[in-house]
């Protein structure tokens, strides 16, 4: 091999090695991976870029009309005792919370050791909300809330008030955006007492939301975790329909209604927007911006939830902005918001791609933990971490490179489902596939950045 | 569901009134959605349409190509040079 040919791959394996650090960074929870770059930092993001861009041409070349609707429309029924599945889901959810709130309450307050920490973050958060999207969103059976709550639904019995299906998605969107800033600036992840609390306090949130607008649309509309787990299932090849389970290739659900109101856009958006501004607090760039801000006399405490609700106006409005423009380049008459609705759940593949590469190594390393405090709760073994083979970050790559993959192939579906012209519909794509490079642009700046703790916390 | 701000002169399919910016859309969206009841004219103006987009097609896909193989390249040689 060449000199030059060995550089070149050296450098390649190089980024592969850098995005795995990187990606292993890029969902929740900042953990420390100060790495250094083996690339500069503009050619290591525009890499990245580069690679949705070239995916999206690569995609444009399949113009057969024919065999985009097949793939995205095979399917298979899947038989499967339902009753029995709900009732092991209500029981399991049930088990859960009680062991939550007991070790949270009473058990050891080292966080590694302690139960409800690590069933919490590592059994649910993290390996649960896995399941929800690699095979299929069994939230509603688990959910211990839902089944809690189904009492309260018996005594109101039906007095449903019903909000309009936009309102509450956009109140499902503003639960989500307070979630995310009461994760970043709260200790739930150290302190188990206040994570039981938490946990309690959601319970009375479910009660007060089946009160306010009915059991059903709570659950179905309004709940953030919830539809936080429904749009994470409908990337899943396990799908609920009326007549039982049925299975899909992984993703083209995406390409049905699955977002059918601009709020529901919203609620993509900030998902999309809370998993970024977790990695974004953990950089030195954020840390210093606040310290200056504060300096100029901003209190702390209205800056969190300020850049919180500033990076999701920005995120929005880029959105919509595509959906806008999309409509003039493709060219087409239909309405933006149609436009806007129907492109929305490619940007969960994403998602789902980068909480896999985070999550993986993370809940595979503290997998002891996690079965030492099940086994026994009240007194948990020395807490361990498994070590893990290298090569399973080159996983997270992957998941990272597969979500983008699977985004754009959903675009590009979805944009033949929508539009008659197949070079309309190619055209369609081109701002959201820029928002998308931007958006991954962002990420891997995020990834690549030195970790930090976020200041006045 | 359309925008109502198309304007009123736009090419409307005949069978569901959608409106579209030109022509060979119109042509695309009858022989796509309205297959079975199209007359022989229309549907001579669906085959054409989708011939001639093929054409265009195959001109997109060049220049496609052509900006693949750019990206490489440059990639490569900017890993060549920058990445020692």
């Amino acid at each position: 091999m060449s000199r030059r040919g060995a550089r070149v791959l050296g450098a390649v394996v190089g980024l592969v090695a850098v995005c795995g650090v990187a990606a292993a960074h890029g969902g929740s929870l900042r953990d420390a991976s100060g790495q250094e770059l083996a690339v500069p930092t503009w050619l290591f993001l525009s890499t990245g870029g580069a690679v949705v861009g070239a995916s999206f041409l690569l995609a444009s070349f399949v113009t057969d009309r024919a065999f985009v609707a097949a793939v995205h429309e095979w399917h298979r029924h899947v038989p499967a005792p339902r009753r029995v599945l709900a009732w092991v889901g209500h029981a399991v959810g049930l088990a859960g919370l009680v062991f939550v709130l007991l070790t949270g309450f009473v058990g050891p307050t080292e966080p590694l050791r302690n139960g409800a920490i690590v069933l919490v973050w590592v059994g649910w958060w993290a390996v649960f909300a896995m399941s929800t999207y690699l095979v299929g969103n069994s939230w509603p059976a688990v959910n211990p809330f839902r089944t809690l709550t189904r009492p309260v639904a018996w005594v109101l019995d039906g007095r449903d008030v019903a909000l309009p299906p936009g309102r509450a998605s956009w109140a499902s969107t503003a639960f989500l955006l307070t979630l995310v800033w009461f994760e970043v600036v709260s200790p739930l992840a150290d302190e188990p007492r206040m994570l039981a609390a938490a946990a309690l306090g959601y319970l009375a949130l479910s009660v007060v939301g089946v009160v306010a607008v009915g059991h059903d649309q709570w659950f179905e509309e309004v709940d953030p975790l919830s539809r936080l787990f429904a749009m994470y299932g409908s990337v899943a090849p396990l799908q609920r329909t009326d007549d039982g389970l049925e299975l899909r290739l992984p993703a083209m659900r995406l390409t049905d209604d699955v977002v059918t109101t601009n709020g529901g856009v919203a609620f993509v958006v900030a998902l999309v927007w809370g998993t970024t501004y977790d990695g974004f607090v953990g950089t030195p760039a954020w840390a210093s911006f606040a310290r200056s801000v504060v300096d100029a006399g901003v209190p702390a405490p209205v800056l969190y939830p300020a850049a919180l609700l500033v990076g999701f106006l920005g995120f929005h409005r880029l959105y919509w902005w595509a959906a806008r423009k999309a409509r003039d380049v493709a060219p087409t008459y239909t309405d933006a918001a149609v436009l806007a609705r129907r492109f929305a759940p490619s940007l969960l593949a994403i998602a789902a791609g980068y909480h896999l590469a985070h999550y993986l190594v993370y809940a595979l390393s503290l997998s002891p933990s996690l079965f030492g405090a099940l086994l026994a709760p009240l007194d948990p073994p020395v807490a361990r971490t498994l070590v893990l083979p290298s090569w399973l970050s080159g996983v997270g790559v992957a998941a990272v490179l597969l979500g983008h993959l699977l985004a754009i192939w959903v675009a590009h579906a979805t944009a033949y489902d929508e539009l008659p012209g197949r070079l309309q519909a190619i055209r369609s794509q081109y701002t959201l596939t820029l928002v998308m490079v931007f958006y991954t642009m962002t990420s891997l700046w995020i990834i690549g950045q030195p970790a930090a703790e976020p200041p006045f916390l | 569901m359309t925008d109502t701000t198309a304007p009123d002169d736009a090419p409307r399919c005949s069978y569901c009134g959608e409106p579209f910016p030109t022509e060979r859309l119109r042509a695309l969206h009858r022989g796509l959605e309205h297959h079975e009841r199209l007359d022989d004219d229309e549907r001579e103006a669906f085959e054409d349409a989708y011939h001639d987009e093929s054409e265009d097609l195959r001109s997109f896909r060049l220049r496609a190509l052509a900006v693949l193989v750019a990206l490489y390249f440059g990639f490569l040689m900017t890993y060549a040079v920058v990445a020692v």
